[in-house]
């Protein structure tokens, strides 16, 4: 089977801690999966490897059938981090206008402006990157991510600072994403946010994956699985952590 | 190279947004013009003294000129060396970066070439460096139009020489860092700058050995040309030399091996970093942390001082309400130093004063530097006390949320201070009175003197701060208060106490005058920051 993204063995160590130890799994095209970790568990130290922003130690990662450290697997995905960074001295517009060159996007005006209205930034274009709030980069950052239309998305933790109509315009997204057949690995705290529209379910404990299934599959694995709800059974299974 | 172009693009449009803003707010030119202003004044009467003072450089003072100019040279270049190396050595450590975080966020996971942005932003980090030079030039350019006829070939060699120095210290940060993360060959890197260092320091330390006068012979060595093969520093300082020797074409060679060594570094650095990112997030986040620190975006917390974050304390119980504040600082302090009471630092300075009042004693040792150090240490603990309003407690919404009172939350937040600067004071005067034999007056005053010091600091910064609205309001208005304050408070208070020491002739009449004056104005300060510290809140950073 053709995965859109597999990881195979992945380890990655800082000096002598290890904080992913032989991770494997893969991401089927269209499928939307949440990563689901108490604090330290690893979750955004294997998504920054997956997306290249750190040297793995070892164990190999390919999206799309593509090393993902090379320029044909960066085309197929976008990455939206924690922390929204954002250029100081560069417009919304032109950041949009930033990423469509960076990813070579021709056509990209009209779906900015449909990113940016979905967002209701489109009133904001004007707005210089240190202008904006947290809130607002963050929503920046995920238009960003958006704009080329990738294959496959990295959500790190991407509804912390927005607000209660962003959160529910980016779960409206996940669907819409999902429809279109988009795949996506979605790290979150916020369980209730992934429940519904996650096909599948990763929980990583002490750099390791401890669970990996559908969230029914998920709930008879647990001893006393009946009547648990998701955010139930994540606690049962990372008690010790 | 379709990166080279979108980054060009981004910081055209960077630029031009800059601009725009200039033009939104031109009084953010008023420094760049103050500076220009001071560069034409100073270059102008540079030019007018130089037709006026050549004849006498002329005449009989060359040898002493030449001896002044060599000894110059001689500190900077050192200094330039010494700085080289630490550099090099900070390599080993951490690295530097090119980046800001919105290029490790945007530009990072972009289907983009890592060598080509690396090569772009190495590039581009020659422009800090031409600006720093620029600089330079700017402040000294009428200093060295006065001296040496610095002409426009001699300006540009200068500039480059200053420019080069700088500019070819990060790509050489960043080949060993990545040659150390590549190959983990830490100790075989530290090795290898501690020989080049050590040998650096022995070219320069025999000759002085061999001269007459240590410090004459190494200054006469660097000085000299044959200093100026010695790579980097000495480059630097062969093509600089321009304005000095005017050969333009030795100048030129020095430029072009600099070109030549630049490329073979950047050939060297595309060649080991590979897939670099992770090699410069460390450093990109602190540089941001630190900008936005410096912006204000971001809270300067009391952490930034921490010495020891581990430390176990045994926590002391100091009651309810208010004092809460105080328990925190207490162990906020205990963490930060080896004693919540007495710091390492205050320590140092007890003893530095203990010193002078011991030297004090020996004819060839003035005591009144002793008065000078008391008097300094009077200002540092005023900017204590301004920094205080900054950071800590009134940044914190417990402050505000506490169930206690106002005046009882203030004296709680400033209590350890308090008691601090006074056990600090004591130390430092009971036993420097006893020892250099000075007035006994001097253990009631200056205790005094440095509380009231703190206090007017403190409210000196406090009021202003939750008093006026962020920006133009505080902007203008608080150098204004500030300065009304020091003119009508702080500047009677010393002139009475330099008018009460000319007439008595005793430090001690002096200080206790001024104390007083002190006193009145931090009693004032002190009414107000009470009185307006109900409008205190709590801003989200």
């Amino acid at each position: 089977m053709d995965y859109m993204l597999t990881v195979t063995d992945l380890s990655k160590k800082y000096g002598k801690q290890e904080a992913v130890s032989n991770l494997s799994f893969q991401l089927q095209g269209g499928e939307v999966v949440g990563l689901l970790g108490p604090n330290g568990a690893g979750k955004s130290t294997t998504m920054k490897c997956i997306v290249g922003l750190l040297r793995k130690t070892s164990g190999e990662i390919r999206i799309g059938g593509y090393d993902h450290l090379s320029v044909g697997a960066k085309r197929l995905f976008s990455y939206i981090p924690e922390t929204p960074y954002v250029y100081d001295l560069l417009t919304i517009w032109e950041h949009m206008q930033f990423i469509a060159q960076a990813y070579g996007v021709r056509e990209w005006k009209t779906r900015a402006l449909e990113l940016l209205e979905l967002y209701e930034l489109d009133d904001k274009q004007k707005k210089l990157g240190r202008d904006l709030s947290k809130g607002m980069r963050q929503k920046v950052s995920i238009c960003c991510a958006l704009l080329p239309d990738p294959q496959l998305l990295f959500f790190d933790e991407p509804m912390i600072g927005l607000d209660p109509k962003a959160i529910k315009n980016t779960k409206n997204l996940f669907k819409t994403l999902k429809d279109q057949g988009k795949t996506i690995l979605v790290s979150t705290h916020l369980i209730e946010g992934i429940e519904a529209i996650a096909d599948r379910i990763m929980i990583m404990k002490e750099g390791q994956i401890i669970g990996n299934d559908t969230i029914e599959n998920l709930k008879k694995q647990a001893a006393t699985g009946i009547g648990l709800s998701l955010e139930d059974l994540f606690l049962e299974m990372t008690k010790d952590a | 190279m379709h990166e080279v172009y979108l980054l060009l693009k981004k910081d055209l449009r960077i630029l031009g947004n800059n601009l725009l803003l200039i033009l939104r707010n031109p009084l953010r030119l008023i420094p760049y013009g103050l500076a220009l202003a001071y560069f034409l004044f100073m270059y102008s009467r540079g030019v007018s003294g130089s037709e006026g003072t050549s004849a006498e450089v002329d005449m009989d003072t060359v040898g002493e000129v030449d001896v002044a100019l060599q000894n110059i040279i001689g500190v900077l270049t050192v200094l330039a060396l010494a700085y080289f190396l630490f550099q090099l050595y900070r390599a080993s450590k951490k690295n530097i970066t090119f980046f800001k975080m919105a290029d490790v966020n945007l530009l990072f996971p972009a289907p983009v070439k890592p060598a080509n942005i690396l090569l772009y932003y190495m590039g581009r980090s020659f422009l800090p460096s031409l600006g720093g030079s620029l600089f330079f030039l700017i402040y000294s350019g009428g200093q060295l139009a006065k001296d040496f006829d610095l002409d426009f070939f001699g300006a540009v060699f200068l500039v480059l020489g200053f420019t080069f120095y700088f500019f070819l210290i990060f790509p050489l940060r960043f080949l060993i860092y990545t040659l150390n993360t590549r190959f983990q060959i830490l100790e075989v890197l530290r090795l290898g700058i501690f020989i080049v260092g050590l040998g650096m320091a022995l070219v320069v330390i025999i000759p002085g050995l061999m001269a007459e006068k240590f410090w004459e012979g190494i200054f006469a060595w660097v000085a000299s040309p044959w200093f100026d093969l010695v790579p980097i520093v000495g480059w630097s300082k062969g093509m600089m030399s321009y304005f000095v020797t005017g050969n333009w074409i030795l100048s030129s060679s020095y430029l072009l091996l600099y070109i030549l060594t630049y490329f073979t570094v950047v050939k060297l650095v595309i060649r080991f970093s590979g897939y670099y990112y992770e090699d410069v997030l460390d450093a990109t986040q602190s540089n941001e942390d630190r900008l936005e620190k410096a912006k204000g975006k971001k809270e300067i917390t009391e952490d930034t001082y921490s010495l020891n974050s581990k430390k176990q304390l045994a926590l002391p119980e100091f009651g309810l309400g208010a004092k809460a504040i105080y328990w925190r600082n207490y162990v906020q302090s205990s963490r930060q130093d080896f004693h919540p009471l007495f710091g390492i630092y205050s320590m140092g300075m007890v003893f530095l004063g203990i010193v002078f009042a011991g030297l004090s004693h020996f004819e060839w040792f003035a005591h009144q530097i002793f008065y000078i150090y008391l008097i300094f240490l009077l200002f540092f603990y005023f900017m204590a006390g301004f920094g205080r309003a900054t950071i800590g407690d009134l940044k914190k919404p417990w402050f505000i949320l506490i169930p206690a009172s106002w005046s009882s939350k203030f004296w709680n937040m400033i209590k350890l201070d308090l008691l601090q600067t006074l056990l600090f004071s004591l130390v430092l005067i009971v036993p420097s009175v006893f020892l250099a034999q000075f007035h006994w007056g001097l253990i009631l005053f200056f205790p005094l003197g440095m509380i009231f010091s703190y206090l007017i600091g403190l409210g000196l910064n406090l009021i202003p701060q939750i008093g006026l609205d962020e920006g133009w309001d505080r902007i203008l208005i608080k150098p204004l208060m500030i300065g009304g304050i020091s003119l009508f408070g702080l500047l009677p208070s010393l002139f009475i106490a330099i008018l009460f020491f000319a007439i008595t002739k005793q430090f001690v009449y002096g200080l206790a005058v001024g104390v007083l004056g002190l006193g009145a104005v931090a009693g004032l300060l002190l009414h107000v920051s009470l009185d307006i510290l109900k409008r205190l809140e709590f801003k989200e950073l």
